[in-house]
């Protein structure tokens, strides 16, 4: 296993209330590809704001971080989300104009990453992998349920081809079954398609099945062994 | 999946928000070709009348600055050391550079005058009233007492001489020589006895290219015994022109019984009875005049200064004149440039002007209408853009979430505000396309009825009824005359390919302008905020 992301020094603060409030102290970590970590903590420990740190969607206020040894600063953070990494969120966060199928071709039209060039059958098959049929594939996404639209969103993810996937509460809004089967789809996306996988959740029960559990706690990250 | 055919999903798929903004563009549409309809409707219609017009331009001594300028002096003999030189006259070598311009087609410097036809040369007869009661006696009582009666008789030739060997008429094919040739500028520079008669006037005396006809500058009578120029010393030889015939033509204006003034007309009023012959050799035939009765006077008055003086001894430099020049332009179009461009250039106390004083005030309701339409227009376009712009915005809004979706997967706000644009520039080239069908018929009514109103309330209808124009053979105004009805015949609302490259020009402008804000605002999300807020 090799190192994937490194987290070196990270520092997050901001004003609340006239004072200021730090949310992550000399933050340093290394994730190593191949792995589902799940990252726990009480509510307002600074999890959400770790993730979008991390996902290149805001810059810590030091600190750098590595992906796979390039600064994703110098990368450009669009660059970085556009190529590296992908991103799924509680609410799915599909476009609801769109059909699933064509959620998932978003991903696939912005990536610069090498793509088989029959998008279209790749995104059907990728949705079929994860129980989206092709009859459910062509209809809007807010005709699908929860359970559906996450896993539209997971396809989604794994439409640019990147190899690591950050998920935010992805199983918040599901029940215990569905939760289930989503996290043994991470699972299998770490296991068995060789990607990374980091959830933020709040859940027992999903971090009972990650490889790795860390808790977010007074800004650093530990291990839960 | 990119960001034109998400742009076209969206518009296919959020069909209310689509049809409304479609209906809003439409409106808009409607309202920019009828501005645009009847502002082009207006200009086409001057532009057209224009081209009916005469290309003219007018050379001529500025009176109105002459009477300035000598206001302006305050001391007597200023004034009069000023007229001493004598009142401003044209020199045709002023205009000569006006004349080397390449949009000139040739030129008018005119000089008119009656003549008398000889014995041999009979003129056409119009046979109407004012032919029989020509010509009587004029009788005055002398210092004895005693009545004393002299014969007179009328002018039956008109003269127009020309300093250019060409005329407007022949240029613009009003006349047309038929047989020989039109003077040359050796001939004009020679004076040479040269004319060209009408055919009605060759016909009516069998005359020929060659042939010599014989035409008296002044009446016979007042060279005979009693005649007022007897006392100059003056002979019918002095006053008798043998002119050689180089040239007949016809023209495109003959009088008939049917005009209103026909039976008053005098012979020389007949065009077919006007001569055309070199202003110089005319001036040449003054001459003699001129100078007889300068001889006579320095006779009769030795003590005078001005006759003792040589240099006052009438030349044939110093009888010739004209009172104006006009110049024939190729097209129409370019006089005002023309005038424009020469207006500065000209020698004190000369102008130049289009005369197109009479079209200015007949183009007056177009322009109005032209200016409303344009205001329309503006109206329209300004609303238009603060309209779509805040639907815009308030549409954008509700697509916050979508734009961090985009941005998280990493596309770029350059291609999100391009989608944005796609979606509104799609709709609007609909809308616009549908708007140019019906704009046509109500930029037509539209127009018919604010230009009828326009005209009842400027009053031109009236001024143009009242009108009476009679024109003389005398007339050296080339200007052409129009009328009202000659502006509103050429007004006609059409929908032009311009007309349609204008409207989506307009429709993609207010487009892109309508875009700026939402863009500004798409610029200033911060990715996490949104998908933060949004989980």
């Amino acid at each position: 296993m090799g190192e994937i992301l490194k987290l070196e020094n990270i520092n997050y603060s901001y004003i609340d209330g006239g004072f200021e409030r730090q949310i992550l102290k000399d933050l340093s970590y290394t994730f190593e590809d191949h792995k589902f970590y799940t990252i726990l903590g009480p509510s307002g420990s600074g999890k959400t704001t770790l993730l979008s740190i991390i996902a290149g969607l805001d810059n810590p206020k030091s600190g750098k971080i590595y992906f796979e040894g390039e600064d994703i600063t110098k990368m450009g953070l669009g660059k970085y989300r556009r190529n590296k990494i992908s991103i799924v969120f509680q609410q799915y966060n599909l476009i609801n104009y769109l059909t699933a199928i064509e959620n998932v071709l978003v991903a696939m039209s912005e990536t610069d990453n090498k793509l088989p060039k029959n998008h279209k059958e790749v995104a059907y098959a990728l949705l079929e992998k994860f129980g989206i049929v092709k009859t459910k594939a062509d209809r809007l996404v807010n005709q699908l349920s929860g359970g559906e639209q996450q896993r539209v969103a997971i396809a989604r993810s794994l439409a640019s081809n990147v190899n690591l996937i950050f998920a935010d509460e992805p199983t918040g809004n599901l029940d215990t079954a569905t939760e289930k089967e989503i996290v043994g789809v991470f699972k299998e996306l770490a296991h068995d398609f060789g990607k990374t996988v980091i959830v933020v959740t709040h859940s027992d029960s999903v971090s009972a099945l990650s490889d790795q559990r860390l808790l977010l706690k007074d800004g650093v990250l530990q291990d839960i062994k | 999946m990119n960001f034109f055919q998400r742009a076209i999903k969206n518009v296919t798929r959020k069909l209310s928000k689509s049809v409304l903004l479609l209906l809003t563009f439409f409106v808009i549409g409607n309202f920019v070709i009828v501005g645009l309809g009847v502002s082009q409707a207006s200009e086409n219609a001057k532009v057209l009348t224009r081209q009916k017009m005469r290309a003219v331009v007018t050379y001529e001594v500025d009176y109105d600055a002459v009477n300035d300028y000598v206001n302006s002096l305050t001391d007597e003999d200023e004034i009069n050391e000023f007229y001493s030189e004598g009142y401003p006259q044209i020199r045709l070598t002023d205009v000569d550079s006006l004349l080397q311009d390449e949009r000139v087609k040739t030129a008018n410097a005119l000089v008119t005058s009656q003549y008398y036809s000889s014995e041999d040369l009979d003129y056409v007869h119009l046979n109407n009233s004012g032919e029989e009661n020509y010509g009587g006696q004029s009788c005055y009582i002398d210092e004895n007492g005693n009545e004393v009666c002299t014969e007179y008789v009328m002018p039956t030739l008109f003269v127009k001489g020309n300093y250019y060997p060409d005329m407007i008429e022949f240029a613009e094919g009003s006349y047309q020589v038929v047989d020989g040739r039109f003077y040359t500028r050796e001939e004009i520079d020679e004076a040479a006895d040269v004319v060209l008669i009408s055919q009605a006037l060759a016909d009516q005396n069998n005359l020929r290219v060659g042939d010599v006809i014989t035409v008296y500058n002044n009446d016979p009578q007042s060279v005979g015994e009693n005649g007022y120029y007897n006392i100059y010393g003056l002979t019918i030889e002095d006053i008798t022109s043998d002119l050689e015939i180089i040239g007949i033509y016809t023209h495109n204006d003959p009088v008939t019984p049917d005009d209103e003034n026909y039976d008053w007309l005098a012979p020389y009023e007949n065009p077919d009875n006007m001569l055309l012959l070199p202003a110089t050799t005319y001036m040449k035939q003054n001459l003699t005049l001129s100078q007889k009765i300068f001889e006579y006077s320095a006779q009769q008055f030795p003590d005078d200064p001005y006759y003792s003086d040589p240099d006052n001894y009438p030349t044939l430099e110093a009888v010739s004149y004209v009172n104006n020049v006009t110049l024939l332009l190729n097209d129409p179009l370019e006089v005002d440039n023309f005038v424009a461009e020469y207006g500065s250039e000209l020698p004190q106390f000369m102008k130049i002007s289009a005369n197109n004083e009479e079209f200015e005030r007949l183009s007056r309701p177009l322009d109005t209408l032209s200016l409303y339409a344009n205001f329309i227009v503006w109206l329209v376009v300004i609303n238009a853009v603060v309209i779509i712009t805040l639907v815009t915005a308030l549409t954008l809004k509700t697509r916050e979430y979508e734009i961090g979706v985009l941005l998280s997967i990493g596309a770029s706000k350059f291609k999100i505000i391009l989608q944005f644009f796609v979606e509104l520039a799609l709709v609007a080239i609909i809308g616009f396309t549908l708007s140019i069908a019906s704009g046509s018929l109500v930029a037509n009514q539209v127009g018919s009825t604010v230009l009828d109103y326009q005209i009842d309330s400027s009053g031109l209808n009236e001024d143009d009824d009242n009108d009476y124009y009679y024109e003389s053979i005398w007339d050296t105004d080339y200007t052409t005359d129009i009328s009202l009805d000659d502006l509103v015949s050429e007004y006609n609302v059409s929908i032009s390919p311009l007309i349609i490259l204008e409207i989506y020009i307009v429709g993609l402008g207010i487009v892109l302008v309508s875009i700026l804000i939402p863009s500004l605002m798409i610029m200033r999300f911060n990715p996490k905020r949104i998908l933060m807020n949004q989980n």
